[in-house]
């Protein structure tokens, strides 16, 4: 019987709430809003609640999936990081580094999101750089 | 308070204690077991309160013999023996290191988050709500001057669903804030004031006043005075303190004798 409380950061929006996991035998059981959070002190939305109830979802994505003759077929992450790759490669030459835009996340950390614009403007080489909370 | 613990763990009387610890500078409810028993140095009372009973329950889902250890203040003490009668948890499977606590109609003294802003922490800010409402404050007020108020209150709700979720003694698998015939889905703010209403109403000996659906609403509707009320009801119906005591309440109707019996009505002797 292993019972562990969990703190963490809610990853839905850019908020960043401070969140409990009840984590019972090693799954996450419930989520609690952290009281002593100085950006959510004890409180939650609906999403942030539920949060468990994402990551047990039966329908979350544990592999890729690459679709091949209309199918979606699971593969190993090399095959499907590959795959994209070759793909962009022979958009950029066709169409040209600015036929690709990159869309961040508030949900992504600061680091992630530097590096999604670094990758955007030092490998494919465009500015086509946007944030999903410029709407 | 440790000793006790640490005996209680080897000698097991208990498989798991349930306590706080600090852990990144947040007291945080935290799980003592005896293969880790060092960790019981860093046992505290904690000053921010979570339903430790709620983690019991949920333990007990999943393994229905283990004993647990447990701080108790008095709403947890309360929100225990709601929970023994309705069958959540087993008296024989729960310790409890009773610990002071926040005022209530049952006890008066305190010394955790729900107090003064002098003994409160920054966790703890008096915004909003007043959290120790009290019915008979409101009832100075005419008929249509609450009901206005009320309506206000309600129509700020996100339903977050954070009262029902936090609350100690909502236990039920099927929650009728989600039965589409009683609350229309998809609108925001969800229908009222059936919705608060309706929960409202299963408060009905249940609730123990511990105020947590208060601190965790996002909006700051006075949840705790709705509650409170409903239970003057209770106790004046059916002389019923709930959480006094894991007797038997005039609301439980598993079991072989039916209990729900009001105090006899005046109107009805008059009527004889």
């Amino acid at each position: 019987m292993q019972c562990k409380i969990v703190p963490s950061v809610c990853s839905y929006c850019g908020t960043g709430c401070g969140i409990l996991f009840e984590v019972i035998d090693g799954k996450i059981n419930s989520t609690l809003p952290l009281k002593t959070h100085p950006v959510n002190e004890g409180k939650l939305c609906i999403k942030g609640w539920n949060l468990h109830e994402h990551v047990n979802s039966f329908m979350r994505l544990k592999k890729p999936l690459v679709k091949t003759s209309g199918r979606f077929i699971t593969t190993e992450w090399d095959e499907a990081i590959g795959l994209t790759a070759d793909r962009f490669s022979e958009i950029i030459q066709k169409y040209g580094p600015d036929s690709v835009g990159v869309l961040v996340s508030a949900k992504l950390t600061n680091e992630e999101n530097y590096l999604a614009q670094k990758f955007a403007r030092a490998v494919i080489g465009t500015n086509n750089v946007d944030h999903c909370a410029r709407l | 308070m440790n000793t006790k613990v640490k005996h209680w763990l080897e000698d097991e009387t208990i498989d798991i204690f349930l306590g706080y610890k600090i852990v990144d500078g947040h007291p945080l409810p935290h799980c003592f077991t005896k293969e880790r028993i060092e960790e019981l140095e860093d046992l505290i009372v904690g000053q921010a309160r979570y339903s430790l009973e709620k983690i019991a329950t949920h333990i007990t889902t999943v393994n229905p013999d283990i004993k647990i250890g447990m701080l108790a203040r008095d709403c947890n003490q309360r929100a225990l023996n709601v929970l023994f009668i309705w069958n959540q948890l087993n008296p024989e499977n729960i310790e409890t290191i009773n610990i002071n606590c926040c005022p209530s109609n049952l006890k008066e003294h305190g010394d955790c988050s729900y107090l003064e802003p002098e003994t409160a922490g920054v966790y703890k800010k008096q915004v909003g709500v007043d959290n120790n409402l009290q019915p008979e404050d409101v009832e100075k007020h005419d008929q249509p001057q609450r009901l206005t108020r009320w309506m206000y209150e309600f129509q700020k709700c996100i339903k977050c669903y954070g009262c029902r979720n936090i609350c100690p003694v909502c236990f039920c698998t099927e929650c009728s804030l989600e039965h589409k015939e009683l609350v229309d889905p998809g609108t925001l703010p969800p229908e009222i004031p059936i919705f608060h209403l309706v929960r409202a109403v299963h408060m009905a000996g249940r609730c123990i006043d511990c105020g947590l659906c208060e601190d965790a609403c996002p909006v700051d509707i006075p949840l705790r005075l709705l509650y409170r009320k409903v239970n003057e009801i209770v106790v004046n119906v059916f002389d019923y303190q709930t959480g006094a005591s894991a007797q038997q309440s005039p609301f439980n109707i598993l079991g072989d004798t039916v209990t729900l019996e009001p105090k006899p009505l005046e109107s009805v002797e008059t009527q004889n």
